[in-house]
């Protein structure tokens, strides 16, 4: 019950004028760029960070959490509407919810994957509220080389376990991982892969890397293949609404959804994709009206959104106990920690209980206010949709040039900028995804430091990540999240081949 | 995931058979270069002093990953392995690319950001934004210049007035 009592001082500090105005500056913000395309979520935190350095803490990480909650409402908006997935785990909402936007049901799809949302949220707030205090509690003990174990974990996970190529995702990884050794090491002062340039001794600054991979890379990709003629986008002359049957549909697919969502989210395993699968896999056998499915069916709607926004509470676990990021907004969440001089991980929760609980307190609101504000304001959000792709590329653009030119005031990050915006054209271009190297970026020099600080606790043995119980647990399943996945498909080939 | 709907790209599992494609080896090629590159750079820091671990192990090992990582990307390009570009919001991968677009903005974004400090804010970003407009195809000039300008200068307003941030304002100093 300590959890409720902490939870209710956070409410106290969510609930000011001041930090409920800019939890709804982020839900709306996050909405926005949810349903934009060419926008997301991540990128629009590394854009604010900049501007957030006149912030109070706590207000700018209730603002975060808008951002990254209401990317995921507005995600859905335009995979229904639109049926173009922003991301991967929007791809099953873009199925079968464009097929009954064209039915006619696009109200009701929106309404379901809106509803869907919250409650899939507003429960993984809740179990965030209980676990997170638990894990914190026990995480506090844990030895520098379990963390490094750990890291390697996320690292894993998020690079190789899931997607397409484990390979692909791994090199990514390995690029992030270059990036962050660039500059002074702090331990030697040491200067690392400079290039003899004084620009680079402070390292590339990761919003720079973030804004080019995404903002820039992307144009350039969506430049090179842009669709031709206007995106047929369906009109929507209501608010989202459901009729009594789709509740009777939905509600069971939300719980479900919601199970299997935050597990995923939570434990560090791959983010939001393959609960997606799972949880349409599931109401597909389970439901009563099997030829709906691939036609717009509402349960394939429900389940698969409300397990997207689980898994979005879960990845917060990890990040918030152990400082350990699964997914790239969680990853810049972890940079904007840094920035205000935090570490994210259990003992944020001695240090800095305001901060935390207030964060965790403006989820609650921050779903209640994105609830209220797709529901009815729908078709605002799909109006959006329509402004012509030219001028807002162009924005995006520009927008990202200010963010990254205001860090320094230096042209040479601008340069910077260009070459991870061609780094990032060609990662699309040749399938390498871009978060593993995001999260290699920024979780990098923590590896590194974790690594060092536990060899020189050993006096440079090598053993002690086999000797200590919980780095050897841990450093086992990331061997077996390294080499199941590939037995698995290489089954699958030989019997499908 | 067996059951996952199928991928954008039915064609996916045939693309084994179809030859070598060359920018897909470059890219294998280019990683395994990128990794020896960063072995060379790591075995030039010294080893620190006074530290069991010095600032060199952790390179390393990043360093002979990449390598790896690129001689296996090189061995599935020979094979005939090919990636599949990204399927996203706004494009058609069913056309042929035009990197021509890509390079238009790319030299649009670099000018801008040259002449960015002497020119100020406002234009700097104005040329960039013009050559994106351009790029995606739209053909009223004087509308691209207008909104360019006006987002420009509201955006340079809105950063420096409203938040406080320096930005140069170039040959606008004195007006702004």
């Amino acid at each position: 019950m300590e959890a409720l009592t902490a939870l209710f001082a956070g409410f106290e500090t969510a609930l000011t004028p001041i930090n409920l105005l800019w939890a709804l500056v982020g839900v709306t913000l996050g909405t926005l760029v949810g349903v934009l395309p060419g926008i997301g979520p991540a990128l629009t935190v590394a854009l604010l960070l900049p501007v957030t350095n006149q912030l109070e803490p706590v207000s700018a990480f209730i603002m975060f959490a808008g951002i990254y909650y209401g990317g995921m409402f507005g995600g859905s908006t335009t995979s229904i509407l639109l049926n173009t997935p922003g991301e991967s785990s929007s791809i099953i909402t873009a199925l079968e919810g464009n097929k009954m936007a064209r039915r006619g049901r696009g109200a009701a799809a929106l309404a379901t994957a809106a509803i869907g949302s919250f409650v899939a949220g507003t429960i993984g707030t809740m179990l965030l509220t209980f676990a997170a205090p638990a894990i914190a509690d026990v995480a506090v003990q844990i030895s520098a080389g379990a963390k490094f174990a750990l890291i390697l974990l996320a690292f894993v996970t998020v690079s190789a376990t899931f997607g397409g190529s484990p390979l692909r995702g791994l090199t990514s990884l390995a690029l992030g991982l270059a990036v962050g050794l660039i500059g002074t090491d702090l331990q030697s002062g040491q200067a690392r892969f400079t290039l003899g340039r004084p620009e680079l001794l402070d390292g590339i600054e990761f919003v720079t890397v973030v804004i080019g991979l995404f903002a820039i890379g992307e144009t350039l990709y969506v430049a090179s293949r842009l669709r031709q003629g206007k995106p047929s986008v369906i009109r929507l002359s209501e608010g989202a609404h459901m009729n009594r049957e789709d509740w009777r549909r939905s509600w069971k697919p939300w719980l479900r959804g919601t199970a299997l969502g935050f597990p995923f989210g939570a434990v560090p395993a791959g983010g939001a994709e393959i609960p997606t699968f799972l949880s349409y896999t599931l109401e597909k056998r389970l439901t009563k009206h099997p030829e709906e499915f691939g036609k717009g069916a509402i349960e394939g709607v429900a389940g698969p959104e409300a397990a997207n926004n689980a898994s979005a509470a879960g990845v917060l676990v990890p990040l918030l106990t152990l400082g350990l990021p699964t997914s790239a907004t969680a990853a810049i969440l972890l940079a904007a920690f840094q920035g205000y001089g935090l570490q994210p991980g259990p003992l944020l929760f001695v240090t800095n209980t305001e901060l935390v609980w207030g964060l965790i307190a403006s989820l609650y609101i921050g779903n209640v206010m994105l609830l209220a504000l797709n529901l009815p304001l729908a078709p605002v959000w799909a109006r959006l949709l329509l402004i012509p792709r030219p001028f807002l590329y162009a924005a995006i653009l520009v927008f990202s040039t200010v963010g990254v030119y205001s860090l320094n005031n230096s042209v040479f990050d601008l340069i910077m900028l260009a070459i991870f915006g061609v780094i990032g054209y060609g990662m699309r271009r040749f399938d390498f995804p871009v978060t593993p190297a995001i999260i290699g970026t920024i979780l990098g020099p923590t590896a590194e430091s974790q690594f060092r600080t536990a060899l020189q606790q050993s006096n440079g043995d090598f053993s002690i990540f086999a000797r200590q119980p919980l780095t050897a647990f841990i450093m086992i399943i990331v061997a077996l999240a390294l080499i199941v996945p590939q037995v698995i498909r290489m089954r699958a080939a030989r019997r499908g081949g | 995931m067996q059951d996952a709907p199928p991928s954008p790209s039915p064609d996916a599992p045939t693309s084994t058979r179809r030859g070598v494609s060359v920018p897909d080896l470059l890219v294998a090629l280019g990683v395994t270069a990128l990794g020896v590159a960063l072995l060379v750079g790591s075995l030039q820091i010294p080893f620190g002093i006074n530290a069991v671990v010095g600032p060199r192990v952790f390179p390393l090992i990043v360093s002979v990953g990449m390598t790896v990582l690129g001689a296996l990307l090189t061995v599935n390009a020979l094979r005939g392995e090919r990636a599949e570009p990204a399927v996203e919001e706004d494009i058609d991968p069913t056309i042929p690319a035009h990197p021509g677009s890509a390079l238009l903005i790319l030299g649009g974004f670099l000018l801008g950001a040259v002449l960015l400090p002497s020119l100020g804010f406002v234009l700097g970003t104005s040329i960039m934004y013009f050559s994106v407009a351009y790029a995606f195809g739209e053909r009223r000039l004087l509308l691209i210049l207008g909104v360019a300008l006006a987002l420009s200068l509201v955006t340079y307003l809105l950063f420096t007035r409203g938040l406080g941030l320096a930005l140069p304002a170039g040959v606008f100093r004195g007006v702004l």
